[in-house]
């Protein structure tokens, strides 16, 4: 969870994020960061969202529930 | 599908892209987006520049200047020209084929097979299966690949999407029967139920152009363009290419029982800088050995973009030496394909200015 949330501070150009902290709230937040948060979910989960899901997951936290529920 | 081909080789490859260069900073301004903000996705990306055609400048244009180059300098003859094979999205009518329009331009002979196909990143391995096919008629020698495509007419200026990756230009491929009994291995995968990913949507048939298509409108990310602009669906495309092409890729090798290491070069259709790191990545291939900068010099001329990554990259060295590549085209359709095979001791191998 720890690296998770080091992730994700990095690809969202923050030194820390929290669980209830909102995506579309980060100044750098566009669409190139989602297709980084693709390819980052895709190369450390083996999970493969699309731009939906991770608009739909609205907070940190609750993007990570959304990778557990695909992870298999 | 598995593919087999014997007895065909590549004797040439020919570059024609137009002068004209557009530098990503140049067009910042058109974007819905802070300078620092799309900076950041050009470094991400790795855009830079691009090629693009002036005004009108249509795919027969650009084609018949490259192959008059190749007959005024004694690297193909007219009449030796059995099958035209041109493989574009953006045609100069709907109706003739441009192929049959060139063939006309140029006076080539009658006794010959002119056909257009509709494709797009995955044309150069589609037209090259089609060129091994044909010429295993007994009446087919020579076939000239064209694979052309002028599509920043059909991309928005403010499509911050798709505008700073959109390259134009062509490239001639000369094919023909080898006297070498060497294997070329292929694969091709297709599927229609994804093809909303990459498409114009106005302007054919089913929407025709009308002055409502042609109203530009903002979408959910910031980007401006209209129903006959060309619209990426860039999140799924990025998957699709992530799922179907190493494995794909795997299952070439694994089919021709030759290892990555002994493959020379990864000559595949390049989106971006990122999209082919990520490939490399995955496939456990070198970055070295699947060149990446095609985009970033002169932008996504779709189908041309291998034969640009050849003549660029490998260029002079595949006219003395013989290497084995893989090619490898994904994008419109969906369509995902690739192609293992020696090309080497080519008659030229160039990169010319429309």
């Amino acid at each position: 969870m720890e690296e998770y949330f080091k992730q994700m501070a990095e690809l969202l150009e923050v030194d820390s994020v929290n669980t209830n902290d909102e995506l579309n709230s980060f100044e750098a937040w566009d669409s190139l960061t989602i297709l980084s948060i693709i390819a980052f979910v895709n190369d450390s989960y083996a999970v493969t969202l699309n731009a939906n899901e991770i608009k739909e997951a609205r907070t940190i936290g609750g993007l990570k529930k959304v990778i557990d529920s695909k992870k298999k | 599908m598995d593919l087999l081909f014997q007895n065909k080789k590549i004797s040439g490859v020919l570059t024609i892209l137009p002068e004209r260069e557009i530098l990503f900073e140049d067009e910042m301004s058109n974007y819905n987006f802070t300078a620092a903000k799309s900076l950041k996705l050009k470094m991400a990306m790795g855009y830079n520049k691009h090629r693009i055609v002036e005004e009108g400048v249509c795919v027969s244009d650009i084609c018949c200047h490259g192959l008059n180059y190749l007959f005024e300098h004694d690297k193909l003859k007219k009449n030796e020209i059995d099958a035209l094979i041109l493989i574009t999205q953006s045609p100069d009518y709907f109706m003739p084929p441009t192929s049959n329009i060139i063939q006309g331009i140029l006076g080539l002979k009658k006794d010959m097979i002119c056909i257009d196909i509709n494709q797009g990143c995955a044309g150069f391995v589609l037209g090259l299966v089609q060129a091994f096919m044909f010429l295993d008629q007994p009446s087919i020698n020579k076939v000239v690949l064209l694979n052309a495509d002028v599509l920043s007419r059909k991309v928005s200026k403010r499509d911050r999407n798709s505008n700073p990756l959109i390259g134009d230009g062509a490239s001639i491929t000369i094919v023909e029967r080898s006297d070498e009994s060497q294997n070329i291995y292929g694969n091709i995968w297709m599927d229609g139920t994804r093809a909303d990913a990459l498409m114009i949507p106005a302007g054919g048939f089913r929407e025709p152009a009308t002055n409502e298509t042609a109203i530009l409108k903002e979408d959910e990310n910031g980007n401006f363009r209209s129903r006959e602009d060309l619209i990426m669906k860039g999140d799924e495309v990025f998957n699709f290419v992530q799922q179907e092409v190493p494995p794909m890729i795997e299952a070439l090798l694994d089919k021709a029982s030759v290892s990555k290491d002994a493959v020379d070069y990864y000559m595949f259709h390049q989106p971006n800088r990122f999209m082919l790191h990520k490939l490399a990545d995955k496939l456990n291939v070198p970055h070295e050995k699947m060149p990446s900068n095609v985009v970033e010099n002169f932008g996504n001329a779709s189908g041309v973009s291998i034969p640009t990554n050849i003549t660029f990259n490998l260029g002079e060295k595949l006219c003395t030496e013989k290497k084995l590549l893989c090619f490898s085209g994904f994008g419109v359709g969906l369509t995902w394909g690739s192609l293992l095979m020696n090309v080497g001791k080519l008659n030229f191998c160039e990169l010319i200015n429309y």
